[in-house]
């Protein structure tokens, strides 16, 4: 017996909360440069420009790309196994674990746009680096892309600090239901922060 | 005639194949009504508010006490057991639907023979018979009694696996209740022999890595099982166990 299931579910999970938790960070605190100023966020930018090409592609591919196909591909999996039915059983806990597949399909679309758009289109094929005068002239184009990268870093946030909470529970870590909730209450305050954060930088970008 | 009335609605259908539909029966009220005691009134007199005689509705029942499990259907939307749905505890129309999760049979009789196989996937049984002398019964640890006895009060009436989002046609998941049996007979003095047997076996697909921790089952688990402590206390068992697999060999 090989448990294939039980390897790819943890692998899913380890994947999720560290490779793309690393991610997520990294992205929250390079974007809240932007917040002192379009020399703090193009100062940084420069600082990853100073990684030689070949480890930033490797971490780039290794760290990002690979994880986030797998954690993407098979979440999707998992998503399309459950019946969401928070209507019926309005529990915290099962609109956590609703929400946590809403936001999944929301990112789904978001990141195959953002990830196509600035990376691959913007970066890779007309070949112009990313800079706070572009990002700015790109988030404030037009409403709806304000609101809909606002919502794609929520609903990653969201997806992120709900991980933690379930996370515990999946390796057993946190067992009754106390130490559950501390880590819940813990999350979600952690979850509120970032959004408020990332709300200013992206309104540092209108003032 | 009883001046008052109690108004069900209930979710009816012929066979396994056939189209659900809905029928209204009026049942007149008594002091301590509940939910299966309406259901006799309704099979006594099948009469629907429109005054048409129908066949009368199929239920299952046996302890009235909430300790067999086999009453279990949807009442106003909650999985839970008809015996102990006190009429004057619901909110009326009272809803009586059929647990979807398993297949219907007919009406409100559901089929949860599923559960018993699954059951048997995760040895949900202590052996007894081998080449070994059978002397007295072992004493139980008396520091993991309490949890074995509320464990064992499960009564895989399936209202967990109704309520939990992550069980279904939709999935191959086992379930809480049959999960949480592995714990149990983990915890007997001689079932913990075949631990390792019942820990591989919940590795398996549609075994506790289906649990998506949306903690329903231990909201509706009419016995108050802490089905959610017993899972991740099996997470924790399973991972130990992975490492054995892993570097034991």
């Amino acid at each position: 017996m090989f448990h294939t299931t039980f390897y790819l579910r943890r692998l899913h999970s380890l994947c999720g909360l560290f490779a793309l938790g690393m991610v997520l960070f990294e992205h929250i605190f390079t974007n809240s440069m932007a917040m002192f100023g379009p020399e703090a966020l193009n100062g940084s930018l420069a600082m990853m420009e100073l990684i030689p090409k070949p480890i930033f592609l490797g971490l780039e591919v290794g760290g990002i790309a690979v994880p986030l196909l797998f954690h993407g591909i098979y979440g999707i999996y998992i998503a399309l196994q459950a019946k969401n039915n928070p209507e019926r059983f309005g529990y915290v806990r099962n609109w956590n674990f609703t929400l946590q597949r809403w936001t999944a399909w929301y990112l789904v679309v978001f990141l195959i746009w953002h990830v196509g758009y600035l990376r691959f289109y913007v970066k890779g094929v007309t070949g112009t680096p990313i800079s706070y005068e572009l990002l700015q002239n790109f988030f404030t184009s037009s409403p709806l892309v304000t609101v809909l990268y606002i919502l794609g870093m929520f609903a990653a946030i969201f997806h992120f600090c709900n991980g933690i909470t379930t996370f515990c529970m999946t390796w057993g870590i946190t067992k009754g239901p106390r130490s559950q909730n501390v880590i819940s209450a813990v999350s979600m305050g952690l979850c509120a922060m970032l959004c408020l954060v990332t709300l200013a930088f992206m309104g540092s970008y209108f003032v | 005639m009883a001046d008052k009335m109690v108004r069900f609605i209930i979710e009816r259908q012929d066979g396994p194949d056939e189209k659900p539909y809905t029928q209204e029966f009026d049942v007149p009220y008594r002091p301590g009504l509940n939910v299966v005691a309406s259901l006799m009134e309704i099979q006594k007199n099948p009469v629907t508010v429109d005054g048409k005689r129908v066949a009368p509705v199929v239920w299952e029942c046996n302890c009235l006490e909430k300790v067999c499990g086999a009453c279990m259907m949807v009442i106003n939307g909650m999985a839970r057991q008809a015996c102990c749905a006190l009429i004057d505890e619901l909110k009326q129309p009272i809803k009586l639907q059929p647990a979807r999760t398993f297949p219907v049979i007919r009406d409100l009789l559901i089929d949860r023979s599923v559960m018993f196989e699954s059951l048997k996937k995760i040895q949900g049984w202590v052996e007894i018979d081998g080449t070994w002398e059978v002397k007295d019964a072992p004493i139980q640890n008396p520091y993991t009694a309490a949890t074995a006895y509320e464990i064992s009060h499960c009564m895989t009436c399936g209202c967990c696996l109704e309520a939990c989002p992550n069980v279904g046609p939709q999935s191959d998941f086992i379930g809480p209740a049959p999960t949480v049996q592995a714990y149990l007979f983990n915890l007997h003095p001689l079932g913990k022999f075949d631990a390792p047997k019942r820990l591989n076996a919940l590795m398996e697909k549609g075994g506790i890595t289906s649990c998506g921790n949306s903690q329903n089952c231990v909201e509706v688990c009419p016995k108050n099982i802490k089905l959610t402590t017993y899972l991740a206390q099996l997470n924790r068992d399973v991972n130990k166990q992975a490492l054995k697999n892993i570097f034991n060999k």
